[in-house]
């Protein structure tokens, strides 16, 4: 009943895809108001389908109906109900259709809210939109039907059919639990509620501004209309993918038990390539919308970030590269393998045709080297740098190698420490400077002058660090420079607020959120610098200063290092939990300063029913604002468990980049807070007279 | 006739202004062709890599050819034991269902060395030592070698350990397996790996 | 190149059937230096085993893997120094088995590759410059002249920094 209904429901919204892709085409063509309604209502309907269609596999997870195929793959009987639901997006046929269900749910949020204030782009954004949803859509009903079920045929053999065969039988209930697999163990962990459903929103939420920036190439409509319709799309999108980027590196840092949180792994990476285009458009659409510059340069990077979203979606879904994160190889890789070359090529084809046509000139030129502009432009090569580097190291590099020097090569940390530091710390001085500068023309005398307050307060910070964790005197020089991107935001902040205070007389409070209010979209911005120079600054500390060591101890021994003691006290061996994983624990006892501070409980967790990887090595960490202290329990004498050895990581400042990136939502949601009479449709004050478009 | 006519007609014109002052910028083909030069070069790298990722094991056509190092010193190379039915075996000595089948090859062969039938075990990413610790274990005395820089590996798109692959007197892949086998299973593979040659002189 | 491979290649082959050798005779009476934890996570952290795709030795949970952690003690308790060891793999296992090749064709091509590109990329920005100010200088001296007007003068007083920024955000709407 509930495959039925599933399967029924994603058909349905596949066609009403097709249907609002065609018809909004079709209609915008011919001129038809009555083609368009009826092509916009179809749009919205997917979203409830796909509700169906995700609540009927829900269900079908929580109430246990092991005969559906993805049911008995992803959960067994012993699985608590959070990873029921969890389990959803825990394996390729399910998350593709909860994927599908973010797009039709954007698709609804885009239509409802910008379908009248940009009557003139809508048509084409519903087509684009609507085609890439049919395409994945297609990808879950004919190839990755996560509403398939098992049937025993009357010779014996087993199919999988979403719809009752004639003559087979279902399998018996108690068999089907027995034999069922369970969550892959990875992702039992509690931030598979909102890595993926956030990685997810980030990489999908990027077809808005595509689909707008495809309608005004296809519409005509080349003003800055596209970018200010959905700077607010574009912003969720970031913030959604910026923070599922953290939240994963804080389960890699939780559950893989290597220490650290990011590991410049192939699957990683593409997920950060998008982002580095995004957050280099987010910068240059500035550009446009002050001065009407670099117009064709903003569409190529809206293009460029999806087609790097549907190129990071094909290499993970398809086995392109090998990782830990992938997904299993599967059928749908050649059809994302084209579906991302047509979409890179009918985009930059369109983009090329209207500037060749001379639609997209510039309405002014850079008339000083030393501007804000051109700073801007330099930070986003730096960017597109960064891209290239990461690009070629993680896809480039390896495939090359293999198909045309037949020889295996891994491009790991290695590389990617030797190839990027100098780009981000480009960045970082860009981050620095770069708001202290005028449009137009700017000079060195005045950035100069501009720069001293915050050098000093950078300088502060360092020495602060530099007490922290004594450090070298580059190392130290580099740490400011990142400070400086921070202090630079908060000294910008408090001029203005000064202003306010001085000349209008207002008190502290008052200056500052009428300050932010008045430019939210600054001040945001400002925050997030700030929140981004504390990632950095965590992130740089936690790379180098890093410190380990491993050793077997004896029952009531200890190891010391860098100023903490830790003792071994006991063994817990063979403790079962509720979801029937096996864990072995090891109790030690963390002492700093003579002074007991922690009780940790390092462990190893073996799961008797996963497939494949089935023991997971959870480490146990007490976090001070200074450094993370991170046991990891390595291995035991087996049954007496007299000695046992440990791992463990001293991570200087680690804790900065998880407070950062919470800074980091904050700034966005302040960037993004819609002023009192603009919501999140811009245009909608702007031309009330197109509210009325239909005729009946 | 209706409003979006209107605003149809404004996006025209206002292409048309803007459209109006430019030139033909000189070099335009030439970024059009970089671009799309750049497009398929990306496209053709991808599309490649996609489909050798894709690749599976093969079970037919011929044997792709290598030598082996074996752990004893000699070099062989398949292409000398044509005429003979070769039973190629990858193996690791880490592998658990491997130490299963170890016992059984070394039956097998036993069985047909005297009958124009070679066994080449290949250890995957092993080490000298624990490569020889396990064939002293099973004692194993067929010409075993490890697969140094995963290059046949490579050839045989091998996905893991253990698979083997029979090789027919003419050097075709005559059948592939990826399980562990017993020596009854082994001996129907050789079999019908030396009738077929007969049959077909 | 590749002839410098393979005689590398026989040279350790005959190398480690001698020690292999040597070994099982003389496995009781170890002359061998111990080798602590941290020294063999060192080395292993540079390596990576193709069983483990992209996670470095001394991560990796594998019995493989565990097997090769055992070989890097065993080499570095010969002897070895980190960097022979590495090499003693590289050359074993390929270069797959490094975090960047050693093979130097290889390494030049993965390192400098992306700032050959960069440099393209910039190059293609510096082209567009210049075409533009040579263009500028007769198409857009009107938004020149704008912009220089509302830069004003460069003084520090709060006043005209509050100007300066009420001209920014009014220059927005």
């Amino acid at each position: 009943m509930l495959a039925e209904l599933g399967f029924i429901a994603t058909f349905l919204a596949f066609l009403a895809a097709l249907y609002a892709a065609g018809m909004a085409f079709y209609g915008v063509r011919r001129r038809d108001d009555r083609l368009l309604l009826s092509a916009r209502n179809a749009a919205l309907a997917t979203f409830p389908l796909m509700s169906v269609s995700l609540g009927a596999l829900l269900i079908a997870l929580v109430t246990q109906q092991y005969q559906i195929a993805y049911v008995w793959n992803v959960t067994d009987p012993n699985t608590p109900t959070f990873f029921r639901i969890t389990a959803l997006w825990g394996a390729q046929a399910g998350s593709l259709l909860f994927w599908s269900g973010i797009m039709s749910a954007f698709a609804f949020g885009t239509i409802a809210l910008n379908w009248h204030g940009q009557r003139r782009l809508m048509p084409y954004v519903i087509t684009y939109i609507m085609l890439t949803l049919a395409f994945f859509l297609g990808l879950s009903l004919f190839l990755e039907n996560p509403f398939e079920r098992y049937w025993i045929m009357p010779d014996n053999s087993v199919v999988k059919s979403v719809f009752a065969l004639s003559g087979a039988v279902p399998p018996a209930a108690a068999r089907l639990a027995e034999t069922s697999h369970g969550l892959n163990p990875l992702l039992r962990h509690f931030g598979m509620i909102v890595h993926p459903p956030l990685l997810y929103m980030g990489f999908v939420g990027f077809i808005i501004p595509f689909a707008f920036a495809m309608a005004a190439l296809a519409s005509g409509d080349l003003s800055t209309g596209w970018i200010k319709a959905t700077r607010r799309w574009t912003l969720l999108a970031w913030v959604s993918l910026s923070l599922g980027l953290v939240l994963g590196g804080r389960w890699a840092y939780d559950v893989l038990g290597w220490g650290g949180w990011w590991g410049w792994d192939p699957v990683e990476n593409a997920a950060f390539l998008p982002w580095l285009l995004g957050t280099a458009f987010l910068h240059s659409v500035m550009i446009q919308e002050k001065r009407g510059m670099l117009k064709v340069w903003n569409m190529f990077l809206m293009l460029g970030t999806f087609s790097a979203v549907i190129f990071g979606t094909f290499a993970t879904r398809s086995g392109l590269v090998d990782s830990v994160h992938s997904f299993a190889r599967s059928g749908i890789g050649f059809p994302l393998f084209f579906f991302w070359f047509s979409v890179t090529a009918v985009s930059v084809g369109m983009l090329l045709w209207r500037w060749r046509r001379g639609e997209l000139r510039d309405d002014r030129r850079f008339n000083g080297l030393l501007s804000r502009e051109s700073l801007f432009v330099l930070n986003n090569i730096v960017f597109v740098m960064l891209f290239i580097a990461i690009f070629w190291g993680s896809f480039g590099a390896p495939i090359v190698s293999e198909l045309f020097l037949g020889t295996n090569i891994t491009l790991g940390k290695d590389y990617f420490l030797q190839v990027t530091p100098p780009l981000f710390l480009a960045l970082f001085i860009l981050m620095g400077v770069a708001p202290l500068s005028a449009w137009g023309v700017t000079s060195l005398l005045r950035l100069g002058k501009a720069l001293i307050v915050p050098a000093l307060l950078a300088a502060a910070m360092v020495a602060l660090l530099a007490l922290m964790q004594p450090a070298e005197p580059l190392v130290l020089l580099i740490y400011g420079v990142i400070a400086l991107s921070g202090t630079v935001a908060l000294w910008e902040t408090y001029r203005g607020a000064a202003a306010r205070h001085k000349t209008l007389g207002e008190n502290w409070a008052t200056a500052v959120t009428a300050l932010v209010a008045r430019n939210r979209r600054r001040y945001g911005g400002y925050l997030i610098h700030l929140s981004i120079a504390i990632v950095g600054i965590g992130a740089l500390g936690s790379e180098l200063y890093q410190q380990e060591t491993q050793r077997t101890l004896a029952v009531g021994q200890s190891l010391a290092l860098g100023g903490y003691t830790m003792r071994y006290d006991g063994f817990l061996g063979g403790q079962i939990a509720d979801d029937g994983r096996v864990m072995d624990i090891a109790q030690v006892t963390v002492i700093r300063d003579g002074r007991e501070i922690a009780h940790l409980r390092p462990r190893r967790d073996f799961y008797p029913n996963a497939e494949g990887m089935n023991t997971m090595t959870i480490p146990a960490a007490h976090s001070t604002a200074e450094n993370d202290f991170y046991v990891l329990l390595v291995d035991w004498e087996a049954i007496s468990a007299s000695s046992a050895t440990f791992k463990v990581f001293i991570n200087p400042l680690i804790n900065l980049i998880w407070w950062g990136s919470l800074l980091l939502v904050f700034g966005t949601l302040v960037g993004m807070y819609p002023d009192e009479k603009h919501a999140l449709a811009t245009a909608v004050a702007a031309q009330p007279s197109r509210l009325a478009g239909v005729k009946a | 006739m209706t409003h979006l006519h209107a605003t149809e007609q404004d996006v025209l014109t206002e292409a048309a202004v803007v459209a109006e002052p430019t030139p033909a910028k000189h070099g335009a083909n030439f970024i059009v062709f970089l671009v799309g030069g750049i497009l398929v070069v990306l496209a053709v790298i991808f599309g490649l890599g996609l489909r050798h990722q894709q690749q599976t094991q093969p079970t037919e056509g011929f044997a792709p050819l290598f030598t082996l190092q074996t752990l004893s010193g000699e070099a062989i190379s398949l292409e000398s034991l044509r005429g003979q039915v070769v039973v190629i075996n990858f193996w690791a000595s880490w592998c658990g269902p491997c130490r299963s089948e170890a016992a059984e090859l070394e039956a097998a062969w036993q069985r047909y060395k005297d009958q124009g039938v070679v066994f080449l075990g290949i250890a995957y990413t092993d080490t000298e030592r624990n490569a020889q610790a396990y064939l002293q274990e099973f004692g194993i005395t067929y010409p075993n070698g490890l697969d140094y820089q995963t290059k046949i590996s490579a050839q045989y798109r091998i996905t893991g350990v253990p698979e083997t692959f029979i090789i027919d007197r003419e050097g075709h892949i005559n059948e592939f397996v990826m399980v562990p086998l017993n020596q009854g299973q082994i001996s129907a593979m050789i079999e019908r790996a030396l009738t077929k040659g007969q049959n077909q002189p | 190149m590749k002839t410098l491979v393979k005689v590398t290649l026989v040279l350790v082959l005959i190398v480690m059937a001698f020690a292999a050798v040597t070994l099982s005779v003389s496995a009781q009476d170890d002359p061998r230096r111990p080798v602590s934890d941290d020294e063999v996570n060192a080395v292993s952290k540079k390596l990576y085993c193709p069983v483990c795709e992209n996670i470095t030795l001394d991560t990796c949970g594998t019995l493989a893997c565990a097997q090769w952690r055992d070989e890097v003690r065993i080499l570095l308790s010969e002897g070895n120094t980190p960097e022979q060891v590495i090499e003693n793999f590289v050359v074993r296992f390929g270069d797959r088995v490094v975090g960047t090749p050693v093979d130097p064709l290889l390494r030049a091509i993965a390192l400098i590759t992306p700032w050959v590109f960069s440099a393209a990329v910039l190059v293609g920005v510096a082209v567009v410059f210049f075409r533009w100010r040579s263009e500028g200088t007769h198409t857009a001296p009107m938004a020149a002249k704008r912009s220089t007007e509302k830069t004003p003068n460069a003084t520090h007083s709060l006043e005209d920094y509050r100007a300066r920024l009420e001209s920014d955000l009014a220059a927005r709407r």
